[in-house]
C-alpha cells in the first residue's frame, strides 16, 4: 500500500489538489484530513481533486469525498479518474441517494413516548401472564387441566434445594446483626431481655420473607428468565406453540407453583435461623439464657404473626416467578437479549417484592386503625 | 499466470491429526474467482478454514500475499487477515447490535477513520448489496437473503484484496440466490477484488466462477474452468454435475 500524497495548489478561490498514491481504507484518513483543512478555511468555492497519480481507490475514498461533500462549503470536483474509478464512484453515488439510516434516528420526545408506549405494552403482557397462570393453576387445582408429569417436583428440588444453605446463613447473620443492634440501644435503658421480642416480631414479620425472597429473586428469578429467554432465542417457544402446546402451562406454571411450595419453606426456615441468630448475640452480649430468649420469644409471637409472613413469601415467589417468566418470554434474540432478561428480572423482582411490602404493611395498619 | 494470492503446496489438512484433505496443490490469482465444489462432508469447508487462518494444515505449506501464513507469528499473521474477509456459511451476524454496528465493526476496530467516514461506508456499501436504509435492523429482523448480504457486506467493507465465501447462497430461492451471484461479480469488477467461494450449487458455480476445483475422495479429484469439469467424463465429476450416475454418461 502506497501512502497517499498530496500537493495543493491554489487559484483565486478554487484549489486543486494532486492526489497521489492509494487512497484506500488504511489511507484514505490523509485525504479526510487534508479536505476538512481546506473546507475549514472558508475561502474557497471549489476543490478540485486530481486523481492523475493515484494508484488505487476503494469505497473509503469514496466515503470521505462524500461526508466532506455533505458537509457543505465548497464544491467538490474529481478530475481525470481512470475507467474503474469511475465506475466505482458511479456506482456507489446512487447508493448515496437511498434512504439514510440518519433518517431513521428519532428525536427525544419520540424516544420518551415510545419508551412510555413500550412499558404499557409490557404491562399489558403482563397482565394477561397473570390472568393465564391464575388461569391454569385453577384448572389444574380443580383437575380440568395437568401439568408435565413430574414439572413441579423437579422444580421444588432445584430451587429449593440449592438455596437452603445460603438463606440459612445469611439468616444466621441478620438475626444476629438485628439483635447486635437491639442489644446496644436497648441495654441503655435495662431493656436488653426484649431484644428477643425485637428479632423474633422482626423475623417472622419481615426479615425472613424479605431474605428468602432476596435470595431466590436472585437465583431462581434470574435462572428463570434465563432459560425461558434461551428457549425463546432458540425458537423452542416457537416451536411449542406451533404444537399447540401452550409455554405458559408447560413452563411457567410449574415453575410458580415449585415457588409457591419453597418460597414458604425457606421463609419458615428463615424465621427460626433467623432467631437462633438472635439467640447467640443475646447469650454473648447479655447473657441471657437459649431457654429465656425462646420463652421470650414465643410470648410475642401469635400464629397471626406467621401467617403474616407465609402470606407475603407467597406473595413474593410469586412477584419473582412472573417477572423472572415475563422477562425471559419477552427476551429479546441474541446473547446479550438473555443476559438483559435475567438482569432486568432480578432488578424487577426486588422492585416489586419492596412495592408490595410497603403497601402490604400500609394496608394492614389502615385496616387496624379502621378496626 | 498473474499474482498468486494465495499457494498450497501439498498440504494436508483436518481436524486432531485426523487428515480431511491430503495433498492438496492449489492457486488463486489476483481477479479471479475460484469455486471449491464437492459433494457433502467432502472438506470443503475445513479447505476454506485453512485458507483463511483459522485451521492449521497437518502438512505442508499455505501461502497467503505471498507469507507462509502459518509460519509467521500471531501479530503479523493477524495484519495478513486484515487483507482478506470472509463470509460464514451461517453469516455470524452478532446477533446483538444493528446491522450498521455489524457491518462498521471491522472498520471500527482496524482502520482509523473517522465516525462520519465509517457509517458513509456503511451506508454505501449497505445500498451496494441491496439493504440500503436497513442500518437500524437487528439481525433477527433480516429475511435469510438479507442476512447473506449483510454478512457480505461486513466482510467486504475494508474493500479488502481477497474475499471468502462459505456457501453464500446456499439455502436461497433461485432470485434471491441470482442476486448474491450477481453481487459478487460485482465485487471482482468494481471492487477488484478476489474471491473464493465455497459452494455445491450448479447454477451459482456457472454463474460466477472462472475456474473450479473439485474436492472427492480426500483431495483435489479435478481442476479447470467450469466448462471443462462439466464436460469431464470422470464418473466423480459427471455424478456431481449431472446429478445421475455415471454410467448414464457412458451410455449417453
Amino acid at each position: 500500500m502506497v501512502e497517499p500524497a498530496a500537493s495543493i495548489e491554489r487559484t483565486g478561490r478554487t484549489a486543486v489538489v494532486h492526489l497521489r498514491g492509494d487512497v484506500v481504507v488504511g489511507t484514505a484518513s490523509a485525504l479526510d484530513a487534508v479536505l476538512r483543512e481546506l473546507r475549514e478555511r472558508d475561502t474557497l468555492d471549489e476543490i478540485r481533486l486530481d486523481f492523475t497519480n493515484v494508484d488505487r481507490v476503494d469505497s473509503a475514498a469514496v466515503a470521505v469525498i462524500e461526508v466532506a461533500r455533505r458537509g457543505g462549503g465548497a464544491r467538490i470536483a474529481l478530475e481525470r479518474l481512470d475507467a474503474r474509478q469511475r465506475a466505482l464512484f458511479d456506482v456507489l453515488a446512487p447508493a448515496e441517494r437511498a434512504p439514510r439510516g440518519d433518517a431513521e434516528r428519532i428525536g427525544m420526545l419520540e424516544q420518551i413516548g415510545g419508551h412510555i408506549f413500550a412499558a404499557g405494552r409490557s404491562l399489558r403482557e403482563l397482565g394477561s401472564l397473570v390472568v393465564e397462570c391464575v388461569r391454569v393453576t385453577a384448572r389444574v387445582i380443580v383437575r380440568r387441566a395437568r401439568l408435565p408429569a413430574g414439572s413441579v417436583g423437579t422444580q421444588v428440588v432445584q430451587m429449593g434445594s440449592n438455596a437452603v444453605g445460603i438463606v440459612s446463613l445469611l439468616s444466621f447473620l441478620l438475626g444476629m446483626s438485628f439483635a447486635f443492634q437491639g442489644a446496644v440501644q436497648l441495654r441503655h435503658y435495662g431493656a436488653g431481655p426484649f431484644v428477643a421480642d425485637l428479632v423474633a416480631l422482626g423475623m417472622v414479620r419481615e426479615f425472613a420473607p424479605f431474605v428468602a425472597a432476596i435470595i431466590v429473586a436472585g437465583r431462581t428469578g434470574a435462572a428463570i428468565a434465563a432459560e425461558l429467554g434461551t428457549m425463546r432465542v432458540d425458537a423452542e417457544l416457537d416451536a411449542m406453540n406451533a404444537m399447540g402446546i401452550s409455554p405458559v402451562r408447560y413452563l411457567v406454571v410449574p415453575r410458580l407453583l415449585a415457588l409457591s411450595i419453597t418460597g414458604p419453606i425457606l421463609t419458615l426456615m428463615a424465621m427460626f435461623v433467623g432467631i437462633g441468630g438472635g439467640m447467640v448475640v443475646a447469650l454473648m452480649v447479655l447473657r441471657m439464657s437459649p431457654q429465656a430468649f425462646w420463652v421470650r420469644a414465643a410470648d410475642q409471637l401469635d400464629l397471626g404473626d406467621f401467617a403474616k409472613g407465609l402470606a407475603k413469601s407467597l406473595a413474593f415467589a410469586w412477584i419473582i416467578g412472573l417477572a423472572g417468566a415475563h422477562l425471559g418470554l419477552r427476551a429479546r434474540r441474541g446473547a446479550s437479549g438473555v443476559g438483559a432478561a435475567a438482569t432486568r428480572a432480578v432488578v424487577a423482582a426486588v422492585f416489586g417484592i419492596i412495592c408490595f411490602d410497603a403497601a402490604f404493611e400500609a394496608a394492614l395498619t389502615l385496616a387496624r386503625q379502621s378496626r | 499466470m498473474s499474482e498468486l494470492l494465495i499457494e498450497c503446496r501439498d498440504v494436508s489438512c483436518g481436524y486432531d491429526d485426523t487428515p480431511v484433505l491430503e495433498h492438496v496443490d492449489l492457486q488463486v490469482a489476483r481477479g479471479e474467482i475460484l469455486a471449491i465444489l464437492g459433494p457433502s462432508g467432502c472438506g470443503k469447508s475445513t479447505l476454506l478454514r485453512m485458507l483463511i487462518g483459522l485451521l492449521p494444515p497437518l502438512a505442508g505449506d499455505v501461502q497467503l500475499f505471498d507469507r507462509p501464513l502459518y509460519a509467521i507469528d500471531a501479530d503479523e499473521r493477524r495484519e495478513l487477515l486484515h487483507r482478506a474477509g470472509v463470509a460464514f456459511q451461517q453469516d455470524a451476524l452478532f446477533e446483538s447490535i444493528t446491522l450498521e454496528d455489524n457491518v462498521a465493526l471491522p472498520l471500527r476496530e482496524l482502520a482509523r477513520l473517522r465516525e462520519p467516514v465509517v457509517r458513509e461506508m456503511v451506508r454505501m456499501r449497505l445500498g451496494l448489496v441491496g439493504l440500503a436504509g436497513l442500518q437500524q435492523r437487528l439481525p433477527n429482523e433480516l429475511s435469510g437473503g438479507q442476512r447473506k448480504r449483510a454478512a457480505l457486506a461486513r466482510a467486504s467493507i475494508m474493500d479488502p484484496e481477497l474475499i471468502a465465501c462459505d456457501e453464500p447462497t446456499a439455502g436461497l430461492d433461485p432470485v434471491v440466490a441470482a442476486g448474491i451471484d450477481e453481487l459478487l461479480l460485482r465485487f471482482r469488477d468494481l471492487l477488484g477484488m478476489t474471491l473464493v467461494v465455497v459452494s455445491h450449487e450448479l447454477t451459482s458455480i456457472r454463474a460466477i466462477a472462472t475456474r473450479a476445483l473439485m474436492l472427492a475422495n480426500g483431495g483435489v479429484h479435478a481442476a479447470g474452468t467450469v466448462d471443462e469439469l462439466a464436460a469431464s467424463r470422470d464418473p466423480t465429476v459427471y455424478e456431481f454435475f449431472h446429478a445421475r450416475p455415471a454410467r448414464e454418461a457412458r451410455s449417453a
